[in-house]
């Protein structure tokens, strides 16, 4: 546990000092700004698109930092030849890949959350003021960034290639919010087989599109319960995904 | 022991899918399949939103797109002579099939549609509430318009009006559409009930849009009363 703290400790540091961080959070602001100015020309739906588009600004951020973030975590201090100094030390694999994946979604939380400050802070100026069902919305985008960031890694030391592993983690991105469309096809076919072999699929991708609280909440939203089985979804699916990574790692031969 | 990662994988994929089954039998989002967002110019942009997770924000921009339309400056969408507002059902159609919650966009085009001055296309307005009621049925507002349609072909106007003005405080009442209502009473020559209509709207943060032209129109409408009163004064008069 001391040794997971240790590199958590480090990898948080070294991403919130990183410069690439340091720009997806001033690209972050960026957007923000955009939102109110794009949501000026809404007239009466105003609020709703500030808060839409402000929401879909800091998951765009989140995802894309989470998985430049991920995918070069360990690829980079391989290349670098680090990794050579760090497993010298009496580190367990499984204890400094948790403790980097850790601190990197902790730095990604660390962004959404200032961003998310200053989304809340613009929508109060708005009259909207609704906390509680924001951070329902923010905890799912975590959700996703936690999903997609232990996928990502996966990806980079399934395929040690960080341009092959960013591609396919987009790849998966995108398949995410075809959960629901596969699961049509898989009605629509005729053949059994197809149909199982969609549903199987549908079931084996990561299932974002029943993860976007914020695309859900103008109609009736979901209520604590679904919350809760989001949450246990994303913690299993990524530490399935982390479990893998730790395996393909003490594989590795260095 | 080598193999022991791999064992814990498999048993919280199997967590994560249990998980996932029930989290899709407690909600399943009642968003139409991407098979069915409308083709056209900004289809491209739609597939992609869509199919990136972002189908709240893809609907916010086809609203904005709309409003652009509807004040006749969208390139993409241009009215043949005489035919206007011929594109108007089809993107109010696309707001909503991207998200069918955004129940402003098909009241919007079919309250254009139905009742705004020249347009006058009642059957079109009700196609596009009957593909709203399909994609949002607990929506109450359509029905509600579809029955002022019905009395508008009728001819029963008054009906008509106070069944509309019944939805005048609803969330859902398009701006358009309040300034549409009070625009009505006006050409009926009830000025008191226009004028109390566009009051409303300036009293309403929402109808931010049309504030503008609630204060125009209050300052046009009282110049009108005083001077009925005033005409009531000299006929009375000239009877006395």
């Amino acid at each position: 546990m001391q040794t997971i703290s240790a590199v958590f400790t480090y990898t948080f540091k070294e991403h919130v000092r990183h410069k690439a961080w340091l720009s997806s959070a001033l690209f972050g602001f960026i957007l923000l700004g955009g939102a109110l100015v794009i949501s000026a020309l809404g007239a009466d739906e105003r609020p709703r698109l500030m808060l839409d588009l402000g929401l879909a600004g800091i998951e765009a951020i989140t995802l894309v930092s989470i998985v430049f973030l991920t995918v070069n975590l360990i690829l980079q201090e391989i290349e670098s030849r680090a990794i050579y100094l760090i497993l010298t030390h009496p580190v367990r694999r499984s204890d400094y890949l948790l403790g980097r994946f850790l601190g990197t979604l902790a730095a990604a939380a660390l962004g959404m959350a200032i961003m998310a400050a200053l989304h809340l802070v613009l929508l109060g100026l708005y009259g909207w003021w609704e906390p509680g069902r924001y951070l329902a919305a923010l905890l799912c985008t975590l959700g996703k960034a936690g999903v997609m960031g232990s996928l990502a890694l996966l990806l980079s030391l399934a395929l040690t290639s960080e341009a092959a592993a960013m591609a396919f983690s987009v790849f998966f991105w995108m398949l995410g919010h075809f959960s629901s469309e596969m699961r049509f096809l898989a009605d629509r076919s005729g053949s059994a087989f197809i149909k199982t072999a969609i549903v199987a699929f549908s079931h084996a991708a990561p299932d974002f599109a029943h993860f976007n609280y914020r695309d859900f909440w103008h109609a009736t939203a979901p209520g604590a319960q679904w919350l809760m089985w989001a949450g246990v979804y994303a913690v299993a699916y990524a530490g399935a995904c982390l479990a893998l990574s730790v395996q393909l790692f003490e594989q590795k031969e260095f | 022991m080598k193999y022991r990662a791999l064992a814990v994988a498999a048993v919280l994929f199997a967590v994560s899918l249990a998980a996932g089954t029930a989290m899709r039998a407690l909600y399943e989002p009642r968003f139409p399949p991407l098979a069915e967002l409308q083709g056209g110019a900004f289809a491209f942009q739609d597939a992609s939103l869509a199919a990136a997770g972002f189908r709240a924000p893809a609907a916010d921009l086809a609203w904005i797109q709309l409003l652009q339309y509807a004040a006749g400056s969208l390139p993409e969408y241009v009215d043949a002579p005489g035919k206007g507002y011929e594109h108007l059902a089809k993107l109010s159609l696309r707001v909503a099939r991207l998200d069918p919650s955004f129940n402003r966009a098909v009241l919007f085009g079919a309250g254009i549609l139905a009742w705004f001055h020249g347009v006058d296309r009642p059957d079109e307005a009700a196609e596009l509430l009957r593909d709203g009621m399909r994609m949002s049925p607990d929506q109450k507002l359509y029905p509600l318009y579809i029955a002022a349609l019905a009395y508008k072909k009728k001819g029963d106007s008054d009906r008509m009006i106070a069944l509309l003005e019944s939805s005048f405080d609803q969330p859902e009442t398009p701006s358009t559409m309040k300034a549409i209502l009070a625009n009505l009473r006006q050409s009926r020559g009830e000025l008191k009930e226009a004028l109390v209509l566009w009051i409303r709207i300036l009293e309403n943060e929402r109808d931010a849009s049309e504030h503008g032209r609630a204060r125009a129109k209050i300052v046009e409408l009282r110049a009108a009363l005083r001077g009925r009163q005033g005409k009531k004064q000299v006929d009375g008069r000239k009877h006395q």
